[in-house]
């Protein structure tokens, strides 16, 4: 949120303007874009106050009789649709980009059912608090901004309108105090020079407490227009789960091919080389006794092959034994020397305890890779219900998790199943790798 | 917005019900008096003294509770009101499932005892709880509807006997509309939240144990093949030119050997992700399937394009289990097997002949499968009377294929 | 030699049982899981003739996980004379620990691929027989890279590493000389520099040499 509320402050403009900002805000497209906001925003609160309060406090006075029911939902769908606007605007005038909240959940088809759902949802319930709570506070915005903008502008136009109207009301200048034994008017080049300053000072000031009132805007629209925490915890939870659909099908398709690719491919060379040789066997011994040779080379390298894929689908070790045991395993296949710390009083699900092995595998393999590193540590433990683990080394460092990088993906991995990893590698090293899991246990 | 969202526990319950709704459905409304017009009449007799009772409770709640906020003892009585109201709330679901058969879930509990312990909380918890709140506000717009379904179905048994079926129908399926709106729960999102979490920790324990499951296969089979060759041919090697007629043994031992483990490997990459289904799709890998099935299975595939790989995956798994359990159990002499897309589900059929009476919970795998299609957001459905035939019906939800990275 | 075989997989029992056989050996017994070899291994031993060598799996029924190391470690333990082979489709250095633990005298853990090489083999088998080691090249591997003493491994010249790795599988310097194509004298010469730079003392016997430098990688 604190981003969304930063943008187009002229932070992020590189370029240099001869007028400080301070100057400038009166007259930038920002202003005049809030500014308009607030106007627009007092007419459009009272439609929206007076038809929620109408047609809520009709529904509910003729709850007794069921018509209030209808009426009601109505009442309350018409508050979505003004959401749905007060959205845009705030979209269009003020940047601020708010998310549709849920949408309604109809089971079934029929008005009933659309009634039902728009009663029950929280989103029609917030919107009618938002055209409720946002009349008072429109109201007060509208009054300040203008009274402040028009004394600005009009002050700070004093010397013109002393210049264009000097007879105005048969005095000199603008009455500033006045009874009956005497009166101040603001007619000497002082005084007006006073009171443009004052209009200066204003108008200057008039962006700032615009962008304050609209603040307040922002919180209300962001608050009660977009959708509910609960809600985007299930969008989140319905991509993770497809993160984790696709990349456990993903997971079986890569397996499919390394088998093919490899094992397969070279049992079938394998199988041919055998072939031949029996048919030599009995006319040329010398090329049979080549042919086994080759085949009988093919096999082990064949094993080796199926051995590694097996171990990258998932290591015995770790079924059998656990992370400290499969961990010292991948560590001692590390080209760099790695110290493993494991301190777990019991084992995670395997699910769990699959995803943190190969976590940590594959971090080692970037330090092996990347890091250019002549030491390495992992560290593994637990803090009440989450599994930590932490891969440091002293390399080189700059290790990001842009899209693209084999961290980019680990980092997705992990998140599907509610996992955090935290990357700090300034450039030139050290790097410190931090993942966390859920812990669960059977 | 229509989509449907069927839970998980209930696709799993579904079994031989109608795909898409808990309940029974009701017999039409006719001339004749059953026992579902009888139910209903009573109902609609009952809802006089029961709203009687229900007015006079959340008025009396209300405007003394409401009175006396002004002191603070207004509060509290206000939250037991409210935990009263939960009660009524809960006995008129009884009675609506009783005698109009409607099942709406029970709402969840307050946690009463959660992390939030302390008077105030406490009492704020139970302050704006909406269930009860949406209890009162049926309890109180029901005193005017219980007079009138009271007078007219009293009424009509002596005079509109022979309409009062269609009366009673009409007038319960308001109420049932009732019960259903006002007395559901309203924590839908957290138990969506609940389930969602729970699905995915099935689909990663299942991915998990998949590869387990693979790493063994490999282990007990190819691997185990391979070593045995290996030992022959290097035998084999060493006899070459001593004893030749021995060593012509070894060789075609060997050759046969890494035959077997060529089949093996291919049965177990196709368990893993049939290539077939990654080239050419759901039409030709089912087809291939089929073709291995001990029974004459017709396949028909209605796809315009390709879901998206994974659903693709589960889809293929789905079918080739069911007419493995075809093959296995049923006794049949024919099935099908149909794939077609509604909106955005993509439904899978299985049909056979045989003698019928699969079940969930069967041991046949089935109870497996109907979870792995939960855990997606899926539908599994089972007809299957005692003597055949058996229609299984799968549905899952349709996502479009997003081309592979890399 | 009088061998007993635990392996679950029949196809590759009766494998080995013909390879043994073929070489003249014994094979008393062939049983498919843990308990079935201890069972076993403790009947011969009430009959007074126990095997000379156990050549196990790892993974064996019922929890298909680690059986045959714990198996070997407990047949290690009530039986010091027996000389036990693992043989596994993987190898952990996890493992190889384990079974050293305390002494490496007749022990081996090699992966099975090393059947191929038929006679290296049964020399493996006949040499855990006769109270030696036999470890795969894998293990330790495996062990060299995971050694703390990486600056002082660093210090030894690629050959010396090489002995140092055949010296750590349990080969006797002739084997190492016959495996490197150099006299027995250069192997001895590289055998006191590598126990020179390492800090070891020049210990005799095969076996004791074996655990001393595995105790120095395992430190």
């Amino acid at each position: 949120m604190a981003m969304e509320y930063g943008q187009g402050y002229g932070l992020d403009v590189p370029e240099r303007h001869r007028l400080p900002a301070g100057l400038r805000a009166p007259f930038e497209a920002r202003h005049w874009r809030e500014l308009i906001y607030v106007l627009i925003g007092l007419p459009i609160s009272i439609v929206l106050f007076t038809y929620s309060v109408t047609m809520v406090s009709l529904g509910a006075g003729l709850l007794v009789t069921f018509l209030g029911i209808p009426v009601m939902a109505a009442g309350l769908a018409g508050c979505r649709g003004f959401g749905a606007l007060e959205r845009a605007r705030a979209r269009g005038l003020l940047d601020l980009e708010v998310a549709d909240p849920e949408p309604l959940r109809i089971r079934k088809q029929g008005f009933l059912a659309w009634m039902g759902a728009v009663l029950k949802s929280g989103a029609s319930w917030r919107a009618l608090l938002y055209s409720v709570l946002h009349l008072p506070w429109a109201t007060f915005s509208f009054t300040v901004a203008v009274t402040f903008w028009s004394i600005g502008w009009g002050l700070l136009t004093y010397p013109l309108w002393f210049w264009l109207f000097p007879l105005y009301g048969g005095q000199d200048g603008m009455q500033l105090y006045g009874d009956e034994t005497h009166s101040v008017y603001l007619d000497n080049a002082f005084e007006i020079t006073v009171t443009a300053l004052v209009g200066l000072l204003f108008t200057l000031a008039t962006p700032w407490i615009v962008r304050a009132l609209t603040t307040v805007d922002r919180l209300l629209v962001h608050g009660l227009l977009g959708p509910s925490r609960l809600a985007t915890r299930v969008v989140e939870l319905e991509s993770d789960r497809g993160v984790v659909v696709d990349t456990a099908a993903a997971d079986l398709r890569r397996i499919e091919r390394d088998l093919h690719d490899g094992a397969q491919a070279r049992l079938v060379a394998l199988a041919m080389d055998l072939g031949l040789a029996k048919e030599k066997l009995a006319e040329d011994p010398q090329a049979a006794a080549r042919m086994v040779d080759e085949a009988h080379g093919e096999v082990k390298i064949a094993l080796q092959e199926l051995r590694d894929l097996a171990r990258g689908i998932h290591p015995a070790v770790l079924t059998d034994r656990g992370l400290d045991a499969a961990l010292s395993s991948v560590a001692s296949r590390c080209t760099v020397p790695v110290e493993v710390q494991v301190d777990l009083d019991e084992r995670p699900v395997p699910a769990i305890e699959g995803i943190a092995y190969f976590t940590v595998s594959e971090l080692l393999q970037n330090i092996s890779k990347h890091s250019r590193a002549t030491w390495a540590a992992v560290d593994v433990w637990r803090v009440e219900n989450r599994l930590m683990l932490q891969v440091v080394d002293n390399g080189v460092g700059g290790a990001d998790t842009t899209a693209g990088s084999g961290l980019a993906g680990l980092t997705e991995r992990l998140d599907a199943v509610d996992g955090i990893l935290v990357v700090d590698s300034p450039v030139g090293g050290p790097t410190r790798i931090t993942a966390e899991l859920p812990w669960r246990t059977v | 917005m229509t989509e449907r969202q069927p839970s998980s526990h209930r696709a799993t319950r579904a079994a031989g019900a109608a795909p898409y709704d808990e309940e029974e459905p009701l017999p039409p409304a006719r001339f004749a008096y059953d026992r579902h017009t009888w139910k209903e009449i009573l109902h609609l007799l009952l809802n006089l003294p029961v709203s009687l009772f229900g007015f006079t409770y959340v008025v009396t709640l209300l405007s003394v509770g409401a009175g006396l906020t002004v002191t603070v003892v207004g509060f509290p009585l206000l939250a037991l009101g409210l935990m009263g109201a939960r009660q009524l709330g809960k006995l008129e679901r009884r009675r609506a499932r009783r005698l109009l058969g409607v099942r709406v879930d029970e709402p969840s509990p307050l946690r009463l005892r959660g992390s939030r312990n302390g008077f105030f909380p406490q009492l704020w918890l139970l302050l704006k709880d909406p269930v009860g709140w949406r209890t009162v506000l049926y309890e109180f717009i029901r005193l005017p509807w219980g007079i009138l379904t009271f007078t007219v179905t009293l009424a009509s048994l002596f005079v509109l006997w022979p309409v009062l079926p269609f009366l009673a129908r009409g007038m319960a399926n308001l109420d049932r509309a009732m019960v259903r709106g006002l007395l559901s729960p309203s924590d839908d999102l957290e138990r969506r939240i609940a389930e969602l979490e729970s699905d995915r920790g099935v689909v990663v324990d299942t991915a998990a144990a998949d590869l387990r499951r693979i790493e063994r296969d490999l282990h007990d089979g190819a691997q185990a093949r391979l070593v045995n060759l290996a030992m022959g041919l290097g035998l084999a090697k060493e006899k070459l030119l001593e004893d030749p007629e021995y060593a012509a043994a070894m060789v075609e031992e060997a050759h046969g050997e890494v035959k077997l483990a060529l089949q093996e490997l291919r049965d177990l990459a196709r368990g893993i992700h049939p290539a077939v289904l990654t080239d050419r799709g759901l039409d030709a890998a089912l087809s291939s399937v089929a073709s291995r099935c001990t029974v004459p299975v017709k396949v028909t595939v209605d796809l315009d394009e390709r879901p998206a790989a994974a659903i693709e995956g589960i889809a293929y798994f789905t079918v080739s289990e069911l007419l493995q359990n075809v093959s296995k159990h049923s006794m049949a002499r024919s099935a099908s097997v149909d794939v077609w897309r509604a909106n955005d589900r993509l439904l899978l059929q299985v049909w056979d002949d045989g003698r019928g009476g699969a079940r969930l919970d069967g041991g046949t795998g089935m109870q497996g499968l109907a979870e792995r299609l939960g855990a997606v957001d899926g539908l599994f459905v089972i007809d299957s009377p005692e003597g055949g035939p058996t229609t299984v019906t799968a549905e899952l939800p349709w996502r479009d294929r997003v081309p592979e990275r890399g | 030699m009088r061998v007993v075989i635990a392996e679950d997989s029949v196809l590759l029992r009766e494998g080995l049982t013909r390879l043994l056989t073929d070489r003249g050996h014994e094979v008393v017994a062939g049983v498919g899981d843990g308990e079935a070899l201890i069972k076993t291994i403790t009947e011969l031993d009430a009959q007074g003739s126990l095997p000379d060598v156990v050549v196990a799996d790892v993974r064996m029924p019922p929890t298909h996980t680690d059986e045959g190391v714990r198996a070997a470690v407990q047949l290690r333990k009530a039986h010091p004379g027996l000389g036990v082979l693992v043989l596994s489709q993987y190898v952990e250095e996890r493992y190889a620990t384990e079974l050293l633990a305390g002494s490496s005298r007749g022990v081996g853990y090699l992966l099975k691929d090393r059947v191929a090489e038929v006679r290296e083999f049964v020399d493996a088998v006949v040499r855990v027989a006769q109270g030696g080691t036999a470890l795969d090249p894998e293990v330790v591997a495996q062990l060299l890279g995971r050694s703390r003493k990486q600056d002082v491994l660093a210090g030894l010249t690629p050959r010396e590493r090489e002995v140092l790795g055949l010296m750590a599988e349990g080969r006797t310097n002739s084997a190492i000389a016959r495996q490197l194509v150099v006299s027995d004298g250069a192997v001895e010469k590289h055998v006191s520099n590598i126990f020179l730079k390492l800090g070891l003392s020049q210990s005799d016997g095969d076996h004791r040499r074996v655990l001393a430098v595995l105790t120095y990688l395992n430190s």
